[in-house]
């Protein structure tokens, strides 16, 4: 009882509001006021839904300001409130012919209309009937008989499957969707058409197929038109099947059922699989053979392979492997052949060749995980290839594996390859320190410097003690500093170096991010007689080289980094950086001559202000290497122009020339 | 070769608008170009990769209207975020247009965007509902941002972007008053056509060129509607011409005449689509015509004529003989009878060969040039008892696309230099087989006519808004932002720009469509002042007094000044002038306030209106009355054709009396 007391008084309100609001409508309609007069009615459409009196004069009022799609909504929805309401389907049918989107599916719905309510005895109805429906009748005799005089081109099978669609005669306007979509297949928009028109007919699963191959493999909007009728839900393999039926040259509906079927062989085993796997190979097969799609040639080739149908499958995984598609050849690699090779389905030879070609292409591309497991199965296939162990020291090396590399060095030093077995001797050489524990390094760089007309050496020794797992290691140092001349003229003479031997022991850490911290303290002992004096130095040190070194035989563009942090206590307890750029190009090795032109570009600071390690400097220069001597043995000449960023205390000028030319040498042990 | 286009043109149009092009703009450039909101200080583009100051709130709140493209610091600083979820988005909905299907030529799988409260979500991903641009105002300037940039072109993806940075309080600093629009009264049968007129006029349409064939033969009812259409845009100062697509004649003409009608290649009777061609060759048709035109255009007040596509059929050309026309027996006859000639529809069964086709093709386009040259005399014809007609001539483009010719007889080469001769407007017609080509054909399709005649200043152009039949995106038909891009350019390269047809674009279009109908360059100056460059019909839009060029400007509605072509300085005035025109629609020389009257001298090719705020004490065009029309808020001087002189008398008001009467132009 409550409840209806409720629903009287709810009733009430919502009649309310909307008289209420529906006085609002009229008295706006009433002076011309349209935008204000449709939401004061559909507040009262809102409020009774039911009454299509308002309805019908919202629609009305749509009319009024060029709204026919909206008046038509309305129209429809009193029709269906009041269907024996003549005049408002009447009215609902003329909009329907009058609708310009989807204009045939309107317009058919529109005769359909006239010819129900004429049908009722309606005059205006009969009329309109007739209006539209002779026409139609002519228009589809006319080319009908255009077709058969010749003319069978897209537009006139279009034209008559239209005429035939508004006058319902569905068999025939598929008739002519079909055929004006065979003579021009790229416009998918067609099947839309002829999928409509065969729902509409009752052929549901011809309607479907036609819309499923307009929804795949065509213009996106047709797609998205198609899918609009589609059933929400994913197609099946039969539906498939019948799409292409009608599309059979449709790639992408090959793909998709092939890869259905793929997924569905998953769920299923032994013959039931087989088949599901066979009838996916043909879909695949279909592709392949129509397209160059090497996702679907990779595919087929699997498949092949996996019923191992070697004929088959090579030349399809071949294709891929060769593709210029660099990430689906490597994936084609990697998921080929390391099974097949534990399968042993392949001759050794084929395999160890394929492998050892795809391990060296992988290196070459900079896959180097990929590489290592290729060269892995060829050293495995054929243990005595020493080139397959270089390139396997060469890709543990580059993957940071340094005790694995050198071991793989090592094993090539015995190659009867005289190349092969030199550069391995090589690499070992240079990896195999790294890897000692105990490594002694050497290191020596005597120049001359014109700024200061005087010879200069720097050089070390230093011995040290590698734990594994250790990130610091202790070492023994003795250092040598020292000049020709020792001291610049004039009144307030300086020394020009430290003249000395440093005898320390220190701590370096193992490098990180290409920086390597050190530390070390010890004695200063100058050979020029002076006393000795404690040596508390250390620092950071920062190095990193893009592009070929001088050593390299390979030639371009090259830059290259060093910064250095140093402390130093015998100065003063005085801080250095020196920040030191080479930017120029490694050439073409000449003979035996390697040689390097680059560019200059170095700062020097310090904390205590000392001109001369207050400077910048640039200016061009030259390294050169020659093969046959020691493999660091590097000469350089560069020839700077530099400026004193801080002049206090500066007895010189300001600027200055310098043309500096030493060698580096340094070996490890 | 029959369909061979201008290649080189086109792949020149690619280029320059090729990414890597120097003079390359971004998708967003071109939007803020398309109605002219380029030099708007206060709208600020910004970039993925924008970082997030913390002074941009402020400058939000001050007036700043930032733009935000996907994801940067600054976008996620201001609450847009890509959430987790990632969604493929295909199609689109807009608020603007929530019917328009809006959808990307290529699927795009992004993450679902996360947008601040209070936010209005302007476009989402159909289905799910994804935000992909949304805004918010906050203070004096607003916040859009769209989940992806708007593409190379600006319309690749989101067509409602002006839409929304109008709602989010942007102002459209211009506005055009020149266009043209065709309307088809099978669209428009039960519409108020006063609500409609002044729509027109206030979407900056200047003339309506109505579908003139419904009203060839005398119908009571139908007749009414138009003169009750004729007098609404008048009353709202839109011109009316009679648009007529001969050989199309009428539905009864071709009932009636079945003798006359004409032929395809198939000998079928000509009704192709909704045309039902008649032979124009044959004299006695042709005669018969001639009377119905002249029937026509006297019994309705138009303003002037538009001759449209009045040549043969198909965009098909030869391959397709059944739409192929002209083949009646008047046309074979004088083919055959010609040197060298046999009977045409011979091509399609004996007379296979290219040179025997050219032949008839060439003829053929002689005729149709002889068709047109017959009844542009007849236009003139016209104008002996109405001297205020406008003649147009709408000619499909087969300069540009060259396909035309051959398919259906159009050549401008033999039409343009008529123009040094006859008083009429070439309106040239895109056709269909281009409408998928972007706005930059329009500077190019001008360039190739302007070479070709001396009256530059009466080339127009006609821009198809329909759907297309090529796969185009993301909107079937021109709408937004595409569609403004159009108008744009066109109106930039043309003197005058028609769109078919004003029922084909939306309501939220047309609103906005005459801030695209005019390219203006403008720049400020001290003391609030604007120095303006202005075309011919361009309205800036202005709240309060105006001066122009140091004088008080009579020019001016609520929120638009109307200026006069050439370099203009606009500033702040301090009292509006007693007489207003609110609009005006042809192209205004020159204009000034005397202290007791309105004095304007103008020029137009067809009659001009000049929308007056009050009814005025008395007006005169050379001396002369015009044509005084009431209408509801204004009223409306109807003014002739061709350079005059105006001169309007303020309204008598209590204090305000003794008007003096220019000695020059006042009798």
């Amino acid at each position: 009882m409550k409840s209806l007391i409720l629903g009287v008084v709810f009733a009430a309100w919502c009649f309310g509001a909307a008289d209420d609001t529906l006085a609002k409508a009229y008295e706006a309609l009433k002076v011309k006021d349209y935008d204000r007069a449709i939401p004061a009615f559909l507040q009262a459409v809102a409020a009774s839904p039911a009454r299509a009196d308002i309805r019908k004069d919202l629609a009305y009022t749509y009319l009024k300001v060029g709204e026919p799609e909206a008046a038509r909504g309305q129209f429809s929805e009193a029709m269906r409130l009041d269907p024996a309401d003549t005049h408002v389907a009447l009215e609902y049918a003329f909009l329907c012919y009058e609708s310009r989107g989807d204009a045939m599916v309107w317009k058919a719905t529109a005769r359909r209309i006239f010819d129900r309510l004429r049908k009722q005895d309606n005059a205006e109805a009969e009329r309109a009937f007739q209006n539209i429906d002779r026409p139609l009748a002519e228009g589809i005799e006319r080319w009908t008989q255009a077709l058969e005089l010749g003319t069978d081109s897209f537009s006139a099978n279009y034209e008559l499957a239209q005429l035939a669609e508004q006058r319902d005669q569905l068999s025939l306007a598929a008739e002519h969707y079909l055929r004006a979509w065979k003579l021009m297949p790229s416009v998918k928009g067609t099947l839309v058409d002829l999928g409509r028109v065969l729902l509409q007919a009752g052929r549901e699963e011809d309607g479907r197929a036609a819309l499923l191959a307009a929804s795949r493999g065509g213009e996106t909007r047709t797609a998205e038109r198609a899918r609009e009728v589609l059933p929400q839900r994913y197609p099946y393999v039969y539906e498939f099947r019948r799409a292409l039926t009608v599309d059979p040259s449709n790639v992408n509906l090959h793909r998709e059922l092939a890869y259905l079927l793929l997924k569905m062989s998953e769920s299923t085993e032994g013959e039931a699989r087989r088949a599901r796997q066979l009838e996916a190979e043909e879909e695949f097969r279909v592709i392949v053979a129509a397209t160059h799609d090497l996702i679907s040639c990779a595919q087929l080739g699997f498949l092949y392979l996996d019923r191992m149908d070697m004929e088959h499958a090579a030349p399809m995984l071949k294709k891929v492997v060769g593709c210029d598609d660099k990430d689906l050849a490597d994936k084609v690699r990697t998921a080929h052949l390391q099974p097949r090779a534990e399968e042993n389905i392949q001759p050794a030879e084929e395999t160890f060749l394929d492998a050892r070609v795809m391990g060296e292409r992988s290196y070459a591309a900079g896959y180097l995980k990929d590489a290592l497991k290729y060269l892995t199965i060829a050293h495995e296939i054929d243990p005595g290839d020493y080139a397959v162990m270089l390139k396997l020291g060469y890709t543990e090396n580059m993957l940071h594996d340094d005790a694995s590399a050198v071991v793989w060095f090592g094993l090539a030093r015995q190659s009867p390859d005289v190349s092969i077995a030199e550069q391995a001797r090589r690499a070992f050489a240079n990896l195999r320190p790294t890897l000692s524990k105990v490594r002694t390094t050497v290191w020596l760089y005597p120049f001359y410097s014109t700024r200061w007309s005087d010879n200069f050496a720097y050089g070390q020794i230093k011995t040290e003690l590698r734990l594994k797992g250790i990130p610091v290691h202790p070492y023994a140092s003795i250092r040598f500093i020292g000049d020709t001349r020792e001291m610049t003229p004039g009144a307030a003479p300086q020394d020009l170096s430290e003249s000395s031997f440093i005898f320390a022991g220190g701590l370096a850490s193992d490098p990180w991010h290409g920086a390597t911290f050190w530390g070390e303290a010890g004695t200063a002992v100058s050979y020029l007689g002076a006393p000795q004096q404690k040596d508390f130095r250390g620092g950071v040190a920062w190095a990193r080289l893009w592009g070929p070194s001088v050593l390299s035989d390979a030639s371009g563009g090259f830059v290259e980094s060093n910064i250095d942090g140093v402390f130093v206590s015998r100065f003063g307890n005085d801080s250095l950086a020196v920040l030191q750029n080479k930017a120029g190009f490694n050439l073409p090795r000449v003979g035996p001559l390697h040689t390097q032109v680059f560019v200059n570009a170095d700062i020097t600071q310090d904390t205590l202000r000392e001109y001369w390690a207050n400077y910048v400097d640039a200016g061009p220069g030259v390294r050169l290497h020659l093969n046959g001597t020691p493999q660091s043995l590097v000469f350089s000449v560069s020839a700077l122009r530099g400026v004193y960023t801080h002049n206090e205390d500066n007895p010189r000028h300001p600027n200055f020339f310098d043309l500096r030319a030493g060698f580096w040498y340094a070996f490890t042990h | 070769m029959r369909l061979r286009i201008s290649v080189v043109v086109i792949a020149a149009m690619w280029l320059s608008c090729s990414p890597d092009s120097a003079t390359a703009q971004t998708g967003w450039q071109q939007i803020l170009a398309s109605v002219n909101l380029s030099a708007d200080p206060r709208i600020r583009l910004t970039g993925t990769g924008e970082a997030a100051r913390p002074d941009w709130a402020a400058k939000v709140e001050k007036g700043t209207v930032l733009i935000l493209e996907g994801e940067s610091p600054l976008a996620v600083s201001l609450g847009f975020r890509p959430g987790k979820q990632t969604v493929t988005v295909t199609s689109l909905r807009d608020v603007h247009e929530p019917d328009m299907r809006i959808i990307l030529e290529k699927p795009i799988e992004l993450s679902r965007w996360d947008v601040p409260a209070g936010s209005t979500v302007f476009t989402a991903e159909r289905w799910t509902g994804a935000p992909m641009v949304a805004g918010y105002r906050s203070g004096k300037g607003a916040v859009l941002w769209s989940a992806l940039s708007p593409g190379r072109i600006g319309y690749e993806r989101f067509p409602y972007l002006i839409h929304a940075l109008t709602d989010l309080g942007v102002e459209l600093p211009f506005r055009g008053s020149r266009l043209w629009a065709f309307f088809d009264y099978s669209y428009r049968t039960r519409v108020d056509v006063d609500y409609f007129a002044r729509r027109w006029r206030e979407s900056g349409i200047s003339a309506l060129h109505v579908a003139a064939w419904h009203f060839y033969d005398p119908d009571e009812k139908r007749d009414a509607y138009l003169r009750r259409l004729i007098a609404a845009c008048h009353r709202e100062g839109v011109m009316v011409y009679a648009w007529l697509e001969l050989p199309h004649v009428s539905e009864k003409f071709w009932n009636d005449h079945p003798e006359w009608r004409e032929k395809t290649a198939v000998l079928q009777d000509a009704q192709l689509d909704w045309r039902k061609l008649m032979n124009l060759t044959n004299r006695d048709c042709f005669r018969a015509v001639s009377k119905g035109i002249s029937d026509l255009v006297f019994r309705f007040e138009w303003d002037g004529v538009n001759l449209a596509e009045l040549y043969f059929e198909s965009l098909e050309g030869s391959a397709v003989p059944a739409r192929f026309t002209p083949m009646n027996d008047d046309v074979r006859e004088q083919f055959r009878s010609s040197p060298g000639g046999f009977d045409p529809i011979e091509l399609w069964s004996k007379r296979k060969d290219p040179e025997s086709l050219k032949r008839f093709l060439n003829f053929r386009a002689g005729l149709a040039q002889k068709m047109q040259e017959e009844w542009l005399y007849e236009g003139e014809k016209f104008r002996e008892f109405n001297s205020d007609l406008d003649i147009v001539l709408t000619h499909v483009d087969d300069r540009f696309d060259t396909r035309m010719r051959d398919a259906l007889g159009a050549d401008a080469g033999r039409v343009l230099p008529l123009m040094n001769r006859q008083d009429f407007t070439f309106l040239v017609e895109d056709p269909a087989t281009v409408w998928n080509l972007g706005p930059q054909r329009y500077p190019e399709i001008a360039r190739r006519y302007q070479a070709l005649t001396s009256r530059a200043d009466r080339l127009a152009v006609d821009i198809n808004v329909v759907d297309r039949y090529q796969d185009v995106y993301p909107t079937k038909q021109q709408a937004g932002v595409e569609l403004f891009e159009l108008v744009h350019m066109a109106s930039a390269a043309f003197s005058r720009v028609a769109v078919y047809f004003e029922n084909s674009i939306s309501p939220a279009d047309m609103k906005l469509l005459p801030a695209a109908a005019v390219a203006a360059r403008s720049e400020e100056r001290p003391g609030n002042g604007m120095l303006v460059d202005c075309p011919p019909g361009l309205g800036m839009r202005w709240n309060g007094p105006v001066l122009v060029d140091g004088a008080p400007w009579p020019f001016h509605s609520r929120d638009t000044v109307w200026l006069p072509v050439g370099k203009h300085l606009v500033q702040p005035g301090s009292s509006d002038v007693p007489v207003r025109i609110l609009g005006f629609n042809g192209t205004l020389l020159q204009a000034r306030w005397t202290g007791f009257t309105v004095e304007f001298e103008y020029e137009s090719e067809a009659r001009a209106s000049a929308l007056v705020e009050e009814a005025p004490t008395g007006a005169w065009v050379d001396g002369r009355a015009p044509l005084i029309l009431a209408a509801n808020g204004h009223t409306t001087l109807l003014l002739p054709r061709g350079r005059h002189k105006v001169v309007i008398q303020a309204p008598a008001h209590p204090g305000r009396e003794g008007v003096l009467r220019s000695s020059a132009v006042v009798p």
